[in-house]
């Protein structure tokens, strides 16, 4: 089986969960190819959770979540240290981070010292406690939410963890016809739990290299930086598209070629990427007159400006 | 490195260089070269990043002002120099050189500075070429050569970044590709240092091709002659004695028949002499007379022919190259019979000793054939002889001695009979009873003779072989002293012997009365001579003779009739290479030409000959230009960067469906890419739909994907296009 189908097999296995968002479930596959952290942004029941899970389920890879709360406590996360009377000894029991793919659910929710317990391990997928490094599992994943709603009782993500997200998608309601199809599923059971694993985690690890040898044509390249330039000389903007957010942008067009069955980039890769890529890693001016973090406000700034740069011909 | 470190770099070394050049050939003043040092040694530390150093040495010695001073002091003390200290133009000028090179040295700020740098050390390493002719300049040479290839590449390269760049907006949006090239990468300096190889190449085959000119000059400084001793018109005995411990080299002795016989020694016979005064050797033969030329620069002294004798004893041919030397004598083994070099004329006087008119003050080089007489058997029967009346005049005079030593000769050689016999107990005699040492200063004494036989019994070769002459002449037996030198050291990697000043010797040449002069040696092996180097610091030595002889020959002395003879070789080396490749092509091309018949008869040989001549220099050339093609990369960068054929009528072909779907009014801006514009025009005019998707699939493919398309799949392209032209928009 190439590539191609496999992933394919994986969407539709999930598509019979998720109903009507196969953007999303792409776009998360995208995401876990690039070697990337997800971050789902959306009001509460339109089934983060369950996308999360889905996907775990699908992949036969080992699922945490980890529900995050303002009394949550770094070492809830990473684990503790507990005193062995046999052993004499203190030993490290691993928290929850410790799995394939994790959920961490209402991020926006916990301190800033906890939430900053997960940026080691997003960035450098591995852990240092005690004076001790422990290298967390492979593939390693984090699919965080949260809920824009609530601002009250809140601690927004700094920007340095933003930046570590490769993508920021919301679900959004299912259409009417979608919902009913929902509805008709047989309650007792959740949905994600009837899926059965078409991947096993060495073979996920196979794919994220295939994603490594996609092409990415110079004129290419050319175009993708051209649009992070753009961003740091927008008078819309404060805060421009970093080096990271560059390279987030070449691994998930090069990720969402794979997924589409292609062994090379298309500009339009790019485009459709960029503002999922890039817009939670920009600061909206204060001239704009809106809050900084309305990502709607800076999704819309970067649309704008893609549509403005020419493609490569 | 980045490259402009590496240019200070190779600038700097370049004038070391040019200056350590200078300081061996034209023996600065030590003042100077010490200073000079000192400035290279600061700003080699300043490069390398030993900033302190170099500030103090630039900010705290003087302004600009002060450096212009300094250099209008050093221009009057070069008028003072060569008016009045040095005297002279060359050395006053070298020394002013090296004053401009400090100055410049610490003024390195504009690429106009580094030009001044490279003319400097250009003209101090051309000074001192022609202030030497030693072979330590070949490697000085090679390396200014290869840095200045680097230095002049990386003055090149560092131009570029320099020059002001108008910054636009697309510009500035792309990354400078400059950076990354800038460094020098391995890449990069086999470039170079590959560069430098051929430049070196180049200038060899220059060298050895263009005329001679200005080889006088070159020439003039050339050294001077090495003094010798024994072979003027008188020898005091112990005057050889001093130059026993000089080791430079007098001659080299090439042999055409291979390495010498008789355990290595090659006797090369110098002067005779016949008068004995008991200190002091003279020779009153010395009436010079022209010798005959038989063919331009072959001199004969006797030929064969004259000899009765039937029995002729082995020719030695040999090839010397001589030292300048203070005396006009040519050396050879003995006896000579001929000598043929590029001479204007040759005498000898009447002990057969060979002159030039007068010493030559440059390396000669001459052949020589020699023969040595053998004894003859009627010279070993116990006959007795009579004397031919000039030989008895010349060669029985005697000192007026104590008798003890005629006495000592008859006690030796009373029980022999012939004269061979007798002059063999003596040789014997002193052979195996008399010391030989070089301690033995002797001159002083008023009978050096007989305190050297009856009360030293030490001494070196000139008492050994006086004793002898003087011991034959008591009892009858004409003999005279030979001045020369005995080759020992034999040269195995150049196949000649080197003669130094220390190999000078003297021997005994004894008169037969039916053989003639022969040559007999009383010196016994001295102990002292006997190598107490290791074998292989010899070993290299003698190579080093070699590569020394090799650069004096090909190299100084290099003249027009040399290039003559290359091109000769040259030339029958290369018919010899064309006959060859003339013969395998014919017999590849002969079924062809059996093929044609008739018409191969006529044409034949003639024929594939001038087509070989062709088709030979031809191939070569293609394979060279192939070679280089394949191994530049940026011809490589070249051949994927360019579109093949395929790939231009896809881009075409869609170029044509953009601009015919324009015209139906679905335009393409410029912002929207390939997939969203197929969707664009499948929700306004979904007919076209499946066309437009495949030819833009194909498109890109081998737009971004730089996979070609098949000729099926063009063809298809073209009968979609061709289908979307006569649809309807609705």
């Amino acid at each position: 089986m190439n590539p191609t189908d496999i992933i394919r097999a994986i969407q539709e296995n999930i598509a019979r969960v998720i109903k009507g968002k196969p953007q999303v479930i792409e776009m998360s596959l995208v995401a876990l190819l690039a070697r990337g952290h997800l971050l789902l942004e959306d009001v509460p029941g339109v089934g983060k959770t369950t996308l999360a899970h889905s996907l775990a389920k699908s992949l036969d890879c080992s699922f945490k979540r980890i529900q995050f709360t303002s009394d949550l406590l770094p070492s809830d996360i990473v684990g503790v240290s507990i005193f062995n009377r046999q052993k004499q000894a203190f030993e490290f029991m691993p928290g929850p981070i410790f799995a394939n793919i994790v959920l961490a659910d209402e991020i926006n929710r916990t301190t800033p010292k906890t939430q900053s317990s997960l940026l080691e391990a997003m960035s450098e997928a591995q852990i240092s406690f005690d004076n001790k490094t422990y290298p967390l599992n492979q593939p390693f994943m984090v699919i965080a939410t949260q809920n824009p709603a609530e601002y009250h009782g809140t601690f927004p993500l700094p920007e340095s963890q933003l930046d570590r997200f490769l993508m920021r998608l919301r679900i959004g309601y299912p259409s009417p016809e979608e919902e009913k199809k929902v509805l008709d599923r047989p309650q007792s059971l959740h949905p994600a739990e009837e899926l059965r694993p078409l991947l096993a985690t060495h073979d996920v690890l196979l794919l994220q290299e295939q994603v490594d040898r996609v092409l990415m044509e110079e004129s290419i390249t050319d175009y993708l930086l051209a649009i992070v330039q753009h961003t740091r000389q927008s008078d819309l903007l404060s805060l421009g598209v970093s080096t990271r957010g560059a390279l987030a942008l070449s691994r998930a067009a090069k990720a969402l070629s794979l997924v589409r069955g292609r062994t090379y980039c298309l500009p339009d890769d790019i485009k459709e990427l960029a503002p999922i890529v890039l817009s939670h890693r920009i600061m909206v001016a204060r001239t704009q007159g809106l809050h900084q973090r309305n990502f709607e406000q800076a999704e819309r700034i970067i649309q704008d400006l893609v549509d403005s740069i020419p493609v490569p011909v | 490195m980045p490259f402009d470190q590496a240019l200070r770099f190779a600038s700097i070394w370049l004038a070391s260089t040019s200056f350590i050049g200078l300081t061996l050939g034209a023996g600065l003043p030590e003042w100077l070269a010490v200073l000079t040092g000192a400035a290279l040694i600061i700003a080699l530390l300043r490069n390398a990043g030993g900033k302190s150093v170099g500030q103090l040495a630039t900010h705290t010695l003087m302004s600009t002002t002060g450096w212009n001073l300094l250099v209008i002091v050093g221009f009057l003390g070069f008028w003072v120099d060569m008016l009045w200290v040095s005297g002279e133009l060359l050395p006053a000028g070298v020394h002013f050189l090296m004053i401009l090179m400090i100055i410049k040295l610490f003024n390195l700020k504009l690429r106009r500075d580094y030009l001044h740098l490279y003319a400097i050390s250009l003209v101090a390493i051309l000074a001192s070429g022609s202030l030497t002719t030693d072979l330590w300049y070949l490697p000085i040479f090679l390396l200014y050569l290869f840095v200045g290839v680097w230095t002049l590449l990386l003055f090149q390269l560092t131009k570029h970044p320099e020059e002001p760049r108008i910054l636009t907006m697309s510009v500035a949006m792309r990354p400078q590709p400059l950076a990354s090239v800038s460094q020098v990468t391995p890449q990069f300096f086999w470039l170079a240092n590959g560069l430098a190889l051929a430049t070196f190449g180049l200038t060899l085959v220059i060298f050895f091709t263009i005329p001679r000119v200005g080889a006088g000059f070159y020439q003039k400084g050339f050294g001077e002659n090495i003094r010798t001793s024994g072979f003027s018109e008188t020898v005091n005995l112990g005057e050889i004695g001093p130059i026993k411990r000089d080791p430079s080299v007098v001659m080299r002795v090439e042999l055409s028949d291979g390495p010498p016989q008789e355990a290595g020694r090659l006797y090369l016979r110098g002067v005779a002499f016949d008068q004995y005064d008991g200190k002091a050797w003279t020779n009153r033969l010395n009436y010079r007379r022209a010798v005959s030329e038989d063919a331009v620069g072959t001199f004969v002294l006797r030929s064969s022919r004259s000899f009765a004798t039937p029995r002729l004893g082995d020719t030695i041919r040999q090839n010397i190259l001589l030292e300048p030397l203070d005396t006009p004598v040519l050396f050879a083994a003995p006896l000579v019979e001929r000598v043929s070099g590029k001479f204007p004329s040759v005498q000898s006087d009447l002990t057969g000793s060979v002159y030039l008119p007068f010493p030559s003050s440059s390396r000669i080089e001459y052949s020589a054939l020699s023969r040595s007489n053998p004894v003859l058997p009627e010279d070993l029967s116990a006959e007795p002889s009579v004397y031919p009346e000039s030989v008895i005049r010349h060669f029985l005079q005697i000192p007026s001695q104590p008798e003890r030593i005629a006495v000592l000769a008859k006690e030796i050689t009373h029980t022999q009979r012939t004269i061979y016999d007798k002059a063999t107990a003596i040789h014997s005699f002193l052979t195996h009873n008399f010391r030989y040492s070089l301690d033995a200063p002797l001159t002083e004494q008023d009978q050096p003779l007989e305190e050297f036989l009856f009360t030293r019994k030490t001494g070196y070769c000139e008492h050994y072989a006086t004793a002898m002459v003087i011991m034959l002449r008591t009892i009858g037996i004409p003999a005279r002293l030979v001045t020369g030198f005995l080759a020992t050291e034999w040269n195995e990697y150049g196949n000649y012997y080197v003669v130094r000043q220390q190999d000078a010797h003297a021997w005994v040449e004894v008169h037969l009365p039916h053989s003639g002069w022969i040559t007999m040696d009383p010196t016994p092996p001295s102990i002292e001579s006997i190598g107490s180097e290791s074998p292989a610091w010899h070993a290299l030595g003698r190579m080093l003779d070699t590569i020394r002889l090799q650069w004096g020959r090909f190299f100084v002395q290099y003249s027009a009739a040399d290039q003559l003879a290359v091109v000769r070789e040259l030339k029958a080396g290369s018919t010899s290479a064309r006959n060859k490749a003339v013969d395998s092509i014919s017999t590849l091309f002969s079924p062809f030409m059996a093929m044609f018949g008739g018409m191969a008869g006529y044409a034949s040989k003639g024929m594939i000959q001038s087509l070989a001549e062709v088709l030979v220099p031809t191939l070569i050339g293609l394979a060279v230009l192939l070679w280089l093609g394949i191994r530049r990369p940026w011809v490589k960068g070249m051949i994927s960067k360019k579109t093949t054929r395929d790939e231009q009528v896809i881009m075409q072909l869609y170029g044509r469906m953009i601009g015919h779907l324009a015209r139906k009014g679905i335009a393409k801006l410029t912002a929207m890419p390939p997939l969203e514009f197929v969707r664009l025009t499948q929700e306004q005019w979904s007919n076209a739909g499946s066309a437009v998707a495949s030819i833009t699939d194909l498109y890109c493919r081998a737009r971004f994907g730089q996979i070609p398309p098949t000729r099926e799949e063009l063809a298809l392209a073209e009968d979609h296009l061709r289908n979307l032209m006569t649809l309807e928009k609705p």
